[in-house]
């Protein structure tokens, strides 16, 4: 079948009515340029909340001894922990890592207490890790040689009442099983973005919390980033043979974080899907509006011989054009917006205290994966397919005899 | 020999509720190179016996034979393939497609047909020639009066040098003068090419003109005279 008067045909068609064909290439053009861009927000944000915990709170991988992931308790330290790291570091993929003494406890004030998790560091090395010194807004991160200092949050320090240089008690047990406790001055107090982390959860110098404990060098906890953090599954598999240890990544350690990673994708494409729907809508309208009023001129065309299948064809590339000409054009404008501001991010700082709740940053970076573009490109094709599907059949419905005589 | 025979033909419409019969037993044979009116008052069937003609429309009953084909064998498929490759349609109201040039419009039948495009364009110009528009050919419908596009509109009912034409009502919407110019354009392609013409027409000025007049009254054949 050559195709191509109709095809010649269909792209005179769509230019009968300049204005109304001009209205809908604008829709279309909007419609994907926004939820292109909608949908790399929307990526950027859940992307952003997945990395800010990663950064702040969980790290890429943890390895503790299974005795630990049973019972925190201070006894169930990494044996040998120093052969450990040297071997960790020795990794390609491995970019940072930070050894703690993670211990539970209770912070206690002259006014008041709280259970909190007390988290020895080394204060240096924690920051090639973990953001908490980027979030220190009151005091100091824990720096210099100065004995017992404690770094805590800011919802900890309004619920025992602490302020800087306030000493504060934190009680434990040492690894013998004997309750210890240690008087510390606070020299920071930090708000990160999630506050419930805030509240319970203190960091202190690592040799600090081991003497107390009773075991120098102990180390409960090696946290470690890798290059990508979307690897880390496979990663851990090579970290470690030992029967004592466990190697966990993000996802094995907030099974949450793994579902917004692994449901943001078919999140984004349901939000383009509709979308695309109510584009759809404006497309058949436009189609139908087009077919109906062309009745007698498609009743001439079935009346000399032009069959069904054509006919179809003439109506599927009308609405191709139509669909053809706006969705590039706004997946290119999309493509360049999110180029830009995916590297200067969108500032969101004037709702910051709705994002923190959520424990997002207040600078979201939209960023869609290259496959994306690609898929979206398929929808579109398809949503005009199925778009053109009505005013087809409505087309090849008429009866010629009839259509011929329609004014 | 007769290349459209028509032999007991009845239509009605409405058959399950108020039945209207348009046509009522026709017997029709026209020959090749005939110049045929069908005439009559409005509602006498003219209509229908032309899409009955033109494999528009089935018959209620009897049966319609066009080059020894009969049409009741032909699926709906290969009558659509039949019209486009047997018959040429011109309409009362042209129906030309108004995005395509003059040109365009005549070929539109001819690359449907998926002849070479060289032999399009020829035969279009050619054609257009023939017609009178020669000069006219990148004109579209809208710069051209409704004489030049009936004409443009015979141009392309012969392009696909069908067994014959079927007019419906062609000088319905043309004053007299295009309406002269049409007469004689068809007229001399019927002497000279030897088109069958077959028209419905209530105009007195193509009746004068046709070499074989066929009155319907009420469905019926009244009289059927060669002048």
């Amino acid at each position: 079948m050559n195709v191509w008067p109709i095809i010649k045909l269909s792209w005179k068609n769509i230019w009968r009515n300049k204005v109304r064909s001009g209205v809908v290439i604008i829709s279309v053009l909007l419609g994907t340029c926004a939820g292109v861009f909608m949908t790399a927000f929307m990526y950027g944000l859940s992307m952003g909340y997945v990395k800010i915990q990663l950064q702040n709170f969980t790290s890429h991988l943890q390895i503790h001894t299974k005795a630990f992931e049973q019972e925190e308790v201070p006894e169930a330290y990494i044996p040998d922990a120093d052969s450990l790291m040297q071997e960790l570091k020795q990794k390609d993929f491995v970019t940072a890592l930070s050894a703690r003494t993670v211990i539970t406890g209770l912070a206690a004030s002259s006014s008041s207490s709280f259970g909190v998790t007390i988290t020895g560091i080394d204060p240096e090395i924690e920051k090639n890790v973990s953001l908490i010194h980027t979030h220190v807004i009151d005091g100091d991160y824990l720096e210099g040689d100065r004995r017992n200092l404690v770094l805590i949050g800011q919802k900890l320090a309004e619920r025992l009442g602490l302020k800087i240089r306030s000493k504060m008690v934190l009680n434990f047990q040492d690894v013998n099983g004997n309750i210890s406790a240690g008087a510390f001055r606070v020299s920071g107090i930090f708000k990160s973005p999630n506050s419930q982390f805030d509240e319970a959860n203190v960091f202190i110098k690592a040799e600090d919390l081991n003497r107390l404990i009773g075991k120098p060098g102990a180390v409960h906890e090696i946290a470690i980033l890798v290059d990508n953090f979307k690897m880390a599954d496979q990663y851990k598999e090579t970290l470690s043979d030992s029967p004592d240890l466990i190697v966990e990544s993000w996802g094995d350690l907030s099974p949450s974080l793994r579902y917004t990673d692994a449901t943001v994708g078919t999140t984004l494409y349901i939000v383009m899907v509709i979308i695309l729907i109510a584009l759809t809508f404006g497309i058949i309208n436009t189609m139908l509006m087009a077919v109906l009023e062309r009745q007698q001129e498609l009743g001439m065309l079935m009346s000399v011989g032009v069959n069904k299948v054509r006919i179809f064809t003439m109506i599927l590339f009308e609405t191709f054009f139509l669909a053809i000409f706006g969705a590039p054009v706004g997946i290119f404008l999309a493509w360049v917006g999110i180029s830009v501001l995916s590297e200067t991010g969108v500032d969101v700082s004037a709702f910051s205290q709705g994002f923190e709740m959520y424990g997002l940053g207040t600078v979201i970076y939209p960023e869609l994966q290259p496959d994306y573009y690609l898929n979206i490109g398929f929808l579109i094709i398809l949503t005009t397919l199925i778009a053109s599907l009505y005013p087809s059949f409505k087309a090849l419905k008429l009866n010629p005899v009839e259509a011929i005589r329609k004014i | 020999m007769a290349i459209i025979e028509v032999k007991n033909i009845t239509k009605t419409y409405n058959e399950k509720q108020v039945p209207v019969h348009a046509l009522n037993g026709i017997d029709l044979d026209i020959g090749a190179g005939e110049f045929t009116a069908i005439v009559g008052p409005s509602g006498c069937g003219k209509t229908t016996l032309l899409n009955i003609i033109g494999g528009l429309d089935k018959p209620t009953e009897g049966s319609i034979t066009i080059n020894g084909s009969n049409l009741d064998d032909l699926t709906e498929k290969q009558i659509i393939d039949f019209r486009l490759h047997h018959i040429g349609f011109v309409f009362q109201a042209y129906n030309l497609i108004p995005v395509l040039t003059a040109l365009e419009n005549v070929i539109f039948i001819l690359q449907m047909q998926g002849r070479p495009h060289n032999e399009c364009i020829a035969t279009g110009k050619e054609l257009l020639e023939s017609v009178g528009l020669g000069d006219k050919i990148n004109k579209r419908p809208s710069e051209l009066s409704g004489g030049q596009q009936q004409r443009v509109a015979v141009a392309r009912a012969l392009a696909s040098k069908p067994d014959y034409v079927l007019a419906d009502e062609p000088t319905a919407n043309l004053d007299s003068k295009s309406t002269s110019d049409l007469l004689d354009m068809m007229h001399q392609l019927n002497e000279s090419v030897g088109t069958t013409f077959v028209f419905s027409t209530h105009d007195q000025r193509v009746v004068e003109r046709a070499k074989r007049v066929v009155t319907l009254v009420d469905g019926k054949i009244e009289s059927d005279t060669k002048q």
